[in-house]
């Protein structure tokens, strides 16, 4: 007991300026954590205090003018944007776009990813190496390059075959899918791998077909991978600009693009755009953080096996 | 695969029933990609070589021939179009350098401090994504914002700091390219800080350990431990990030309208007014056929420069 004590107080009386400094470090750290955060957390205040200031502050606004400087806390806090986030710029048409077409994107790449992920996973069938280099590779050329010869396209059909594909869901659904598709059909093979093909065989003895097997055995159990998927095609196609930008129009605007508009020549609606970005960003940051774990992963081993 | 199973037909017809199936399976997923992107890209190297314009895209297979008259209009330092579009790819080098480098330099230090356990660390793991997570049109809208003259954050403490005496005109002119490139520093880091703690985790604690026995310094350490076992990590997020940098089209977009003006411009924003405001659409996929040889060349240039260097570690 006394030795114990003994022994104690001399590592305290030894390890007094130790402890000191580890404190200052300590200290040092949380400033150094503090530091990450404010940079992080600093527009997204700004944005939200933006979308709580009258027209007015954000117009006589001045870094010059004393009392006049723009601030973080608003002046007289409103929620004016809020409730009329759908009078000069039709927001709210904007969302429900962005909702159908991302929606019909998640479906859609979730179903085509999972039956080409099953095949990629299950099958060892001639020229599969190269369709998965070439599925890959697609997602390292400029976005540019097929935007001009596909525009050229939905013109081209429109005009021989009278079916419009520009500014209409389906058409935006099919272009999205395809983006999509590469990620979302490899993140779906690499998981299917990892559920035992003993389950496969054993299911194949008891008389299931391939297609039975995949919607019977693989689907059930691939469905935290399949959630993952779907939400990351469903953020896809509601982030989107290059395309939305030239292949939407009065009829399927999407939020990405649509946001623009609060800015015109004429005008600079900086409180209705911060209004508008924060219900934007809502839908996306509540998706990701549900599948956050899976997406991440995907991505990270993305990157490190490359 | 290509198991047999007693009394089937032999292995080579077997294997090709079932990748009758495989086909089929993926069928769908190849029809969507060959019109997407496949085919396109194909359509739009013959678009490159002919005078698609807004006359001619209605019947754009019969469209003036005109060889490699696009290309060289696209390509001419001399001419308005081609000096512009060297000029675009220029910033989108320029721009690219700055925004890397210091997105992963930042991702990795703040990748280190993640890598320590401290309190609260889960919740700051999670809030450090949020600027990835963010969609990129409301983060450069917000960023847009935050660089106006007269009521932006960013001058507001500049003068605040004394830095400044009158309020700095961020969004045109030469200064609009940092402004750009700020904004997409604050949202690139976090990949790289995400994708450089994965690496770091990876790392065998014990290499840590003996170094300390050895006596090597946290500089020594991070030196010849962290940095060389992070390489191959290091390699494909830096290569991956030139890929899409080249791309870069929405940080732009969004922050400066169509048309960035000249300090700003880069290859997509170029190509878009190109192709879609002066309507000449075999100028514009000329040039981005450019855009994509580019990509390709610094692809090569860059997994070159790091061959040698790995084979004098000589790594197993």
């Amino acid at each position: 007991m006394s030795t114990q004590a003994v022994a104690k107080a001399q590592t305290a009386r030894r390890t007094k300026p130790v402890r000191a400094r580890r404190i200052v470090k300590e200290v040092l750290f949380y400033l150094v954590v503090a530091l990450i955060l404010t940079v992080v957390m600093v527009p997204f205040l700004w944005m939200v205090s933006g979308s709580f200031k009258t027209t007015l502050e954000l117009q006589s606004a001045d870094v010059l003018r004393p009392g006049h400087e723009p601030r973080f806390i608003p002046r007289e806090p409103t929620l004016e944007n809020y409730i009329r986030v759908n009078s000069t710029v039709p927001m709210l048409d904007y969302f429900k776009n962005s909702l159908i077409i991302s929606t019909g994107t998640m479906i859609v790449a979730t179903t085509l990813a999972l039956l080409a992920g099953y095949a990629i996973s299950r099958f060892d069938f001639p020229g599969k190496r190269p369709y998965v280099v070439s599925v890959f590779s697609t997602q390292m050329l400029p976005g540019i390059l097929f935007l001009i010869p596909y525009f050229v396209l939905f013109t081209w059909i429109n005009q021989n075959f009278g079916i419009r594909l520009r500014d209409t869901y389906p058409g935006m659904i099919f272009t999205y899918t395809s983006f999509s598709l590469p990620f979302a059909m490899l993140m779906l093979a690499s998981y299917i791998d990892t559920i035992p093909r003993e389950l496969d065989e054993q299911a194949r003895i008891d008389g299931c077909s391939s297609l039975g097997i995949l919607f019977r055995i693989i689907l059930p159990l691939s469905m935290p991978s399949i959630a993952a998927v779907g939400i990351y095609s469903f953020i896809m196609a509601w982030n989107e600009i290059l395309f939305a930008s030239v292949l939407t129009g009065s009829n399927t605007k999407t939020v990405a693009v649509g946001l623009l508009d609060f800015i015109t020549t004429q005008e600079a609606r900086w409180g209705g755009m911060m209004a508008a970005a924060v219900i934007v960003s809502l839908p996306v940051v509540f998706l990701f953080t549900l599948v956050q774990r899976q997406i991440i992963d995907g991505l990270v081993s993305g990157a490190t096996k490359g | 695969m290509g198991q047999i199973a007693p009394g089937t037909p032999p292995k080579i017809v077997r294997r090709l029933q079932r990748s009758r199936i495989a086909y089929l399976l993926i069928l769908p997923a190849v029809v969507c990609m060959l019109l997407v992107h496949y085919g396109p890209m194909i359509w739009g190297f013959m678009i490159s070589l002919r005078d698609v314009n807004v006359f001619t895209v209605r019947d754009w297979m019969n469209a003036p021939w005109v060889g490699l008259a696009n290309y060289a209009e696209g390509f001419d330092p001399a001419g308005r179009l081609g000096a512009r579009f060297w000029r675009s790819l220029w910033n989108v080098t320029y721009f690219g350098i700055v925004t890397i480098s210091l997105s992963y330099i930042i991702g990795m230090a703040v990748a280190h401090v993640l890598n320590r356990p401290f309190f609260g660390r889960t919740l700051v793991r999670g809030l450090v994504l949020l600027p990835y997570v963010t969609p990129d049109s409301v983060a450069y809208s917000v960023w847009r914002f935050i660089f106006q003259a007269r009521i932006g954050l960013v001058n507001k403490w500049l003068l605040a700091l004394g830095l400044i005496e009158e309020p700095l005109i961020w969004l045109v002119g030469s200064r609009s390219i940092y402004a750009v490139m700020t904004a997409a520093i604050w949202k690139g880091w976090p990949f790289n800080a995400l994708v450089l703690l994965a690496g770091l985790q990876s790392i065998p604690k014990e290499l840590y350990e003996a170094a300390v026995v050895d006596g090597a310094s946290g500089w020594a350490r991070f030196r010849y431990i962290t940095l060389p076992s992070l390489a191959p990590v290091t390699r494909t997020l830096i290569l991956m990030s030139i890929l899409w940098n080249f791309n870069a089209f929405n940080q732009f977009h969004v922050m400066l309208g169509r048309d960035p003006g000249l300090h700003a411009d880069v290859p997509s924003t170029l190509i878009m007014r190109e192709a879609f405001q002066s309507f000449n659409f075999g100028v514009g996929s000329a040039m981005s056929f450019a855009l994509m040889a580019f990509t390709l060349v610094f692809t090569i240039i860059y997994l070159r420069m790091l061959q040698p260097r790995e084979d004098r570690r000589g790594r197993k």
